[in-house]
């Protein structure tokens, strides 16, 4: 139900939240005739310059969030992000489909390139530490929780821009349901159920990862 | 921000059985990615040309052997005048540019051949064939161009009488190369204004 002039206003400070742009009107879902990662891979390895910039649009959130997560800095993750993607270009050919899905080979690539800065840059402050009882994850969980964020991220890629504009918004906004309302002029009802929908989209696309 | 959110204050609690423990599963995994990180303009604009180049591969200690081995049998001379005429910078190539003859030059064509970055230059050889030959002190030109633009210089040639004759010639680009940078080769117009008329243009891409 939209607000109309004789509604009572409501006296909620609403956090503007930032997001990537959107169509403000209702976009018609279209048919996915996108590339497959894998196929992208292989004109890659034969050196198409447009299937890597696709390639890169899907990738490159993924890898900078696997290469902040790992380096804890955005200058070094950028540097990493660039080198981690001219590995992607150089080593393509290698990809062996049979061998394992794109997604896979391409988070190794970016991992192992993310690694070889790590090293390059040195002992950190940290390494020099003594050894204390932290609650810090180690290293198993910091690896699996960078797998999910990882996959996660590349499947909100593939997201219709509303569909993610929703997850967005009810995920990291910082504001309720309500506020999101309000905030888009919508029903709650119907901003749940976009919610719901859009979380379906997104589970389906990790449904081989869960 | 993120709230630890119930997955019910988030699509009510109308979904029940598996397909509520299949959004739980994503709700959860939503909850332990955490937002994907903001890019930079930089990371925003897409891949860079210093991506596609590629960087001379760690030598193994059985290549260096086999090299060092070739080497002397073939001779320090002879690998001096190979090097010699290696062209560029010795460094391996890397982004190869076909260019087309405009109307202005319409049999000529030419590759334009980017190496690796060599602190901050970006050498080229340019082999180019069918061009004609051009009046005494003029010459052709090859520019960066960027946004659609002539954007900066990057070296001149000429060549000979013979337009089937190929010319190679080895240019550079002082310049931080950016997304979308691309090459000309130029013909300066009359009076040698610069950049003066396009005869070489980067062929379409086929897929």
């Amino acid at each position: 139900m939209r607000k109309d002039k004789g509604d009572m206003e409501l006296a909620i400070e609403v956090p503007q939240p930032r997001l990537r742009a959107v169509p403000s009107e209702p976009v018609p879902q279209p048919v996915d005739d996108s590339p497959a990662d894998a196929e992208l891979l292989a004109r890659v390895g034969e050196r198409d310059r447009e299937a890597f910039e696709i390639l890169y649009g899907r990738y490159v959130r993924p890898v900078f969030g696997l290469a902040l997560r790992r380096l804890g800095d955005r200058g070094h993750a950028e540097d990493a992000v660039q080198e981690a993607f001219a590995a992607i270009w150089r080593s393509a050919s290698t990809y062996r489909p049979e061998r394992g899905a794109a997604g896979g080979w391409l988070y190794t690539v970016a991992r192992n390139a993310i690694v070889d800065r790590l090293r390059r840059m040195g002992p950190t402050v940290d390494a020099e530490l003594p050894e204390l009882a932290s609650a810090e994850p180690g290293p198993a969980q910091r690896a699996e929780d960078s797998d999910v964020a990882w996959r996660v991220h590349r499947a909100l890629e593939d997201l219709q821009p509303r569909e993610r504009e929703m997850i967005e918004l009810a995920y990291w906004s910082g504001m309720s349901q309500s506020e999101v309302a309000q905030y888009l002029h919508l029903p709650l009802g119907t901003v749940k159920t976009r919610t719901r929908s859009a979380l379906a989209r997104l589970a389906s696309m990790l449904e081989g990862e869960l | 921000m993120n709230r630890d959110r119930n997955l019910d204050e988030l699509i009510g609690a109308d979904t029940t059985g598996a397909e509520r423990e299949r959004l739980q599963r994503a709700h959860d995994m939503l909850l332990e990615a955490g937002p994907p990180p903001e890019l930079s303009p930089k990371l925003e604009e897409g891949p860079t040309l210093g991506m596609t180049l590629q960087r001379r591969r760690a030598v193994k200690r059985r290549a260096m052997l086999l090299l060092a081995a070739t080497l002397a049998v073939v001779g320090v001379f002879l690998a001096g005048y190979a090097v010699a005429n290696r062209g560029g910078s010795g460094t391996p190539a890397s982004a190869k540019l076909v260019l087309k003859g405009t109307k202005n030059a319409p049999k000529a064509q030419a590759t334009l051949e980017v190496w690796q970055s060599q602190a901050g230059n970006w050498p080229m050889t340019l082999t180019t064939v069918g061009l004609p030959p051009l009046p005494e002190h003029s010459y052709y030109e090859v520019y960066l161009v960027r946004h659609g633009k002539p954007w900066g210089a990057c070296g001149a040639f000429r060549v000979g009488d013979n337009p089937q004759q190929p010319v190679t010639v080895t240019l550079t680009a002082p310049y931080t190369l950016q997304k979308g940078d691309s090459w000309v080769v130029t013909q300066p117009g009359h009076g040698g204004t610069d950049p003066g008329k396009t005869v070489l243009q980067p062929a379409p891409v086929t897929a």
